[in-house]
């Protein structure tokens, strides 16, 4: 009862988005673990490290186009559009795919007939290999600089905003007078510091800066009570395009596995390995192809998450994420598409209910031990049985 | 040849009869004396425990001179490590070029920690059996403790870069600190935002992952609740986790004054992002992790404000910073990553004077370059004045708040750590 | 009376080995005496590992997991209440791997109860989320000493245990070697080569496997027991998901279900990485691309000459040999070629910082060269080696 009582009702459409947000993102990792197993009955683990190339790709694609630290740095900030955005993703997405291909070619193809751990060795190997390697020769560095106009935390007049419960209009009044006055209070510190003298602070300049502080203070105080009065519901922009563009490529993706004659192989693959071979189907063919798709996805994540969520680039990157994402694929289903993105998509939205309720500390902990209660009474995921077309 | 075979066997005879008596009756040594697990609370207490000696008198000062720095080139940890390999690379290299200790050049000896205790501690080892006659180490505390562990035994110094959890010197009187402890820091910052900032209820939010930032919340905690405030809520995350709306979001709901991250850079950036994206604008603040040239570029207008606790500031006119800086710039063409590089160049620079100090006296051994180092007063260091004698291997700095403003960090407030202590 | 003849014989010649070793180590290679204890551990947690997967054909690749309850739970019980007991040291510390393996074992059967209803990677998964929670547990717990870690220091200097850290895994051989031997292993490895055949042949498959949890476990946690003292300090890091796969690495690496080849394995992938520690060579980028790309070349000559050149055993041996030369003279050039890369020319790096992408790419190479393990199902022995190289000498491939 306790546990109910200091719950915050208020913020639980919120949180449930926030939690479908971040589910999209690890469905969109898991898509590529799901597929490659399908096919090929193999946990793909140096999937998160194809993952932290893809980043690393777009963040080279956007130096080359010219927005590189430094540039940045002496002023001469160039308007990103939606050009170079675009571009990041394909080239991010080309890049991985090809990494995936050569990937399979080289270490996964041989080990084709051999008992399937000595594959999840070499992919644990070649996973290692990628991340210490990368140590070697990758810089550890902010995310790519561009993107001003589509950051979702830059502009807040962007964001996508509903209000399902309203605070008192009065109230309202006030927080705005009083925004506005410590934004005007703000204003004129910044503008008495930037004129002292680098590393010192005038009398002047301090005095603004208390001024300032007090009446942050008190409009803080009254935006706190208009928050606790009202129900909202704010999705930020950058991750509002990361949606659209993960559903979109699930989308695009379904109608290749479900709808065209590669997508066919792959699911009569899928279905039997060595009949399919037997019926003519160049399985070879069908592996590369759900590779460079399925590194391809990967790439694609990887450039939003590393743009749009302002994450900093280390070779190290690609590990949490990818464990994240293959404990959603096996829970959605390992082999399964839809299995995939229902299976992430939960995981965000249990990870986030967790920390509603107040145990953020054991947030990724019950992530798991939901995997596990879900895998007793459905020992094959979500969607994992065999009703469903698997890939 | 043969005699060395013989002489070889008669040592594993002895060592095999003295094995067997010292493994049956086993004399208890120090009866388990559980290790002090001070969390928080206590303020840096200005009575120093004693602390044990090594039985060594550790490795000989050999030409060149080898020093042995373990910091972690791989993992997690990776950026701070390569700052203090750059760090102590560019002091060893200024020594050498000018003409080394006494005549004798300087080895500077890297050993991976790879982010792991373990990996330290065989690092350390390697560095030790290697001849290195002192140990320059760590960043994160915990591997630390291992290098330390393996130091005691083996009678070597160890001069530690960025570990500052409290107890690690307590291991014995070869451990030292360049750096201010966790015990310092979080009553800072608890001081600056009770009575600077005036805050009274404040809600912190804490890396689980890291050790670092455990402490410095507890020992905030502890501090801020002593003054009088009020810490009203505790939120957690996990080192590279980029998405913070849910515990931003609870964070909202409870309505602080204000929110101490306590955390490293990386994550902190984001997270003032996605507080101020959501609508959560109050004062934030936070330890010596914050410090990176990257903290501006992850987080962005929205970091601009904050406050956080640091050993020196790039922008201070003391000469030991202008000139750390401008030998920087001139090597690696870019300020330090973080407040590493200049650490662990106070550090190697300590180390090599403190040689210096022992060879003067005749010293040979590694237990002299202990009583060197342990001898230090006002050592003007890039990072501030360091003074070991007497402190138990924690040297007494002053700490400064720094503000976040758009052309960098600006000086806020000194604590000395007498207005601490009190 | 001659089996306990035997039996005690056995014993006394195991204690001798392990304390002879102990004591050469000490006097003569005091420096190896730390890597001789932890490498005494990988064999005892390979080998445990491989009565799960390679004599049960389970599928566990969270062994860390069993390692670190071991190891926390004897270091928490050793911190707090060795001060307050008669027991010497030596007991103590048998006393604490008992602990550390009885609690390692209960999370064996936790562990082991999903495997009755799950299969292959779903039971992996299982294993390995189960590694994840207790660490994420043990970060949250203060008294365990929460994401820093618990200092074990009951007997105030760290104890010299490396007799009884081989003796426990001369102990954890022996139980899995009479295991293979007796009547008592047949199901476990009926259950290995076809669960449901064994079923219905009357074997008890879910008995067995949380039977083959809980011993695999058990030596698990004593080994973690004995970590946590002689290391004197563990903390959630040492117990990360890659300890987990390392162990795993040791036991495919060395041949599933091949006890001797766990343990070969263990000691030569923990000496490894500890021996490229000892390289201190600086050479430029363009090298280690250069040298990384010549493997690669090296590695599909083999491969090559494994699979389509099936001549005479001296004719095989000197294809190998000019694959080697080729690679050798395909790396100079290529390094040479490099240099003109001048971002490659001018990083400069040292061997042993390559070492974990030299043991990644070892790892590879010998699951492409020999995806069965190196001794694959068998155990080492001469007869065997002499059988392997006249084999070799028929020319059928």
């Amino acid at each position: 009862m306790n546990l109910v009582a200091g719950l915050d009702f208020s913020i639980l459409p919120q949180q449930l988005a926030n939690g479908l947000l971040l589910g999209a993102i690890y469905a969109l990792i898991a898509l590529g673990y799901t597929m490659v197993y399908g096919v090929l009955r193999l946990i793909n683990f140096a999937h998160g490290e194809v993952f932290m190339l893809g980043s690393y790709a777009a963040l080279f694609t956007s130096w080359a186009l010219g927005f590189t630290p430094e540039a940045l740095k002496n002023g001469a900030e160039k308007p990103s559009s939606w050009m170079v955005l675009a571009l990041m993703l394909v080239v991010s997405m080309v890049v991985c795919g090809l990494i995936g291909v050569v990937i399979e070619r080289l270490a996964y193809r041989p080990m084709r007939n051999q008992p399937r751990i000595a594959s999840l060795i070499t992919a644990i190997g070649v996973s290692l290999f990628l991340q210490y390697a990368g140590g070697l020769f990758l810089p550890q560095s902010p995310p790519p600089a561009i993107s001003e106009q589509v950051n979702p935390y830059r502009k807040d007049s962007d964001n996508v905003r509903l209000t399902l419960k309203d605070a008192p209009a009065a109230l309202k009044a006030q927080a705005k007078l009083l925004d506005a006055e410590a934004g005007k209070a703000e204003a004129a510190y910044r503008a008495s510091e930037q004129q002292d003298p680098p590393g010192h602070t005038t009398a002047a300049t301090e005095d603004l800066r208390q001024k300032y502080q007090t009446l942050e203070r008190s409009a803080q105080k009254v935006e706190g009570e208009v928050n606790g009065q009202s129900v909202k519901l704010n999705i930020p922009f950058g991750q509002l395009i990361m949606l659209i563009t993960t559903i979109v490529l699930m989308l695009i993706l379904r109608h290749i596995v479900m709808y065209t004659r590669t997508g066919r192989a792959m699911r009569a693959v899928s279905h039997d390995f060595d009949s399919a071979s037997l019926m003519g189907i160049d399985v070879n063919n069908v592996v590369t192809v759900t590779f460079l798709i399925g590194s391809a996805l990967a790439g694609a994540g990887a450039m939003m998450y590393a743009t749009f969520l302002r994450t900093n680039l280390t070779p190290f990157l690609g590990v949490t994420p990818g464990v994240k994402a293959f404990v959603a694929a096996v829970l959605g289903g390992i082999g399964n598409i839809p299995g995939a993105a229902l299976g992430g998509i939960l995981m965000g939205v249990v990870e986030t209910l967790v920390i509603w309720l107040g145990f953020s500390g054991y947030k990724d902990a019950v992530a798991f031990v939901v995997l596990i209660a879900v895998l007793l009474f459905r020992p094959g995921g979500l969607l994992g049985s065999s009703k469903v077309e698997k890939v | 040849m043969r005699n060395n075979l013989v002489g070889k066997s008669i040592l594993i005879a002895a060592g095999l009869a003295m094995g067997l008596l010292g493994g049956c009756k086993t004399t208890e040594t120090g009866n388990g004396s559980p290790a002090p697990d001070t969390k928080s609370g206590s303020n840096t207490s200005s009575s120093t425990p004693a602390r044990p000696s090594p039985k060594s008198d550790g490795n000989a000062i050999s030409d060149p001179i080898k020093i042995g720095l373990v910091v972690s080139l791989n993992g997690d940890l990776k950026p701070w490590g390569d700052d203090s390999f750059k760090g102590a690379t560019l002091a060893v290299d200024e020594i050498n070029k000018a003409g080394g200790i006494d005549g004798k050049k300087v080895m500077l000896m890297p050993g991976d920690s790879n982010s792991s205790p373990e990996a330290g501690k065989s690092a350390a080892q390697k560095l030790i059996a290697d001849g290195a006659v002192g140990l320059l180490g760590e960043v994160s505390s915990g591997i630390t403790q291992q290098i330390a562990n393996v130091a005691f035994d083996a009678g070597v110094p160890v001069i530690a870069i960025g570990a500052t959890k409290t107890d690690i010197t307590a291991v014995g009187d070869n451990i030292f600190r360049v750096c201010y402890t966790d015990d310092f820091q979080g009553p800072v910052m608890a001081k600056f935002a009770y009575e600077e900032l005036k805050l009274r209820n404040v809600a912190l939010m804490t890396d689980n992952k890291q050790p670092y930032s455990q402490y410095l919340s507890k020992s905030f905690r502890a501090a801020f609740e002593k003054l009088g405030g009020k810490v009203i809520h505790e939120e957690f995350y996990e080192s590279k986790q980029t998405q913070f709306a849910g515990q931003i979001e609870n964070l909202k709901s409870k309505n602080p004054d204000g929110v101490f991250l306590s955390g490293y850079f990386n994550e902190v950036g984001p997270i003032v992002n996605q507080m101020r994206q959501a609508g959560l604008k109050v004062p934030v603040f936070g330890g010596d992790g914050w410090d990176s040239s990257e903290l501006l570029t992850s987080g962005g207008e929205a970091i601009v404000g904050g406050y956080f606790c640091n050993h020196y500031n790039s922008k201070e006119d003391r000469p030991e910073v202008k000139e750390f800086l401008s030998k920087w710039m001139a090597r690696y063409h870019a300020e330090p990553g973080t407040t590493m590089g200049a650490l662990s160049y106070d550090a190697a620079m300590l180390m090599m004077k403190s040689i210096e100090k022992a060879m003067k006296a005749n010293g040979t051994k590694s237990r002299d370059v202990t009583k060197a180092i342990e001898d230090t007063e006002n050592y003007p260091g890039v990072t501030g004045n360091i003074t070991l004698k007497g402190q138990g291997g924690n040297p007494r700095k002053p700490a400064l708040v720094v503000e976040v403003t758009k052309n960098g960090f600006v000086w806020r407030k000194s604590y000395k750590p007498e207005e601490i202590e009190n | 009376m001659k089996f306990w003849g035997v039996r005690l014989l056995s014993f006394v010649l195991a204690f001798g080995f392990v304390y002879g070793l102990d004591v050469v180590t000490q006097t003569a290679f005091p420096n190896l005496y730390r890597l001789a204890v932890l490498a005494g551990l990988y064999v005892t947690l390979a080998v445990s590992l491989n009565l799960i997967n390679g004599i049960t054909g389970q599928f566990s690749i969270g062994h860390a997991a069993f390692y670190m309850i071991g190891a926390y739970a004897a270091g928490f019980v050793s911190q707090h209440m060795y001060a307050s007991q008669p027991l010497g040291p030596v007991l103590w510390l048998v006393v604490m791997m008992a602990v550390g393996a009885v609690f390692a074992a209960i999370a064996g059967i936790v562990v082991g109860l999903p495997s009755l209803r799950l299969r292959g990677d779903y039971l992996a998964i299982v294993t390995l989320g189960f590694g994840e929670i207790m660490r994420i547990v043990v970060q949250n717990v203060d008294p365990l000493g929460g994401a820093y870690g618990l200092n074990v220091k009951p007997f105030g200097e760290p104890p010299k245990i490396l007799w009884l850290v081989w003796l426990l895994a001369v102990l954890c051989i022996a139980v899995c070697r009479n295991l293979l031997k007796t009547s008592h292993g047949l199901p476990f490895i009926a259950v290995r080569e076809d669960e449901v055949a064994s079923a219905a042949m009357g074997v008890k498959t879910s008995s067995v496997k949380v039977t083959a949890f809980v011993i695999g476990s058990a030596f698990a946690g004593a080994a973690g027991a004995l970590l946590a003292h002689s290391e004197t300090f563990i903390s959630p890091d040492t117990f990360k998901m890659d300890v987990s796969f390392i162990i795993l690495t040791m036991v495919v690496l060395g041949g599933t279900g091949s006890i001797t080849g766990s343990i070969m394995a263990a000691v030569a992938l923990f000496a490894i990485p500890e021996w490229l520690r000892t390289m201190q060579v600086m050479i430029p980028g363009s090298s280690i691309v250069a040298g990384i790309l010549a493997v690669g070349i090296m590695v599909s000559g083999f491969r090559w000459v494994q699979n389509n050149y099936h001549e005479s055993v001296s004719k095989r041996i000197g294809a190998y040999l000019a694959c080697v030369v080729g690679a050798a003279v395909a790396a100079v050039v290529l390094s040479f070629v490099l240099a003109f890369i001048p971002q490659l020319a001018q990083q400069r790096l040292d061997v042993a910082m390559l070492r974990m992408v030299i043991f990644s790419m070892v790892l590879i190479i010998l699951m492409l060269l020999r995806p069965q393990g190196v001794f694959a199902h068998h155990e080492f022995s001469w007869d065997w080696l002499s059988k392997v190289l006249r084999a070799r000498k028929g020319v059928t491939a």
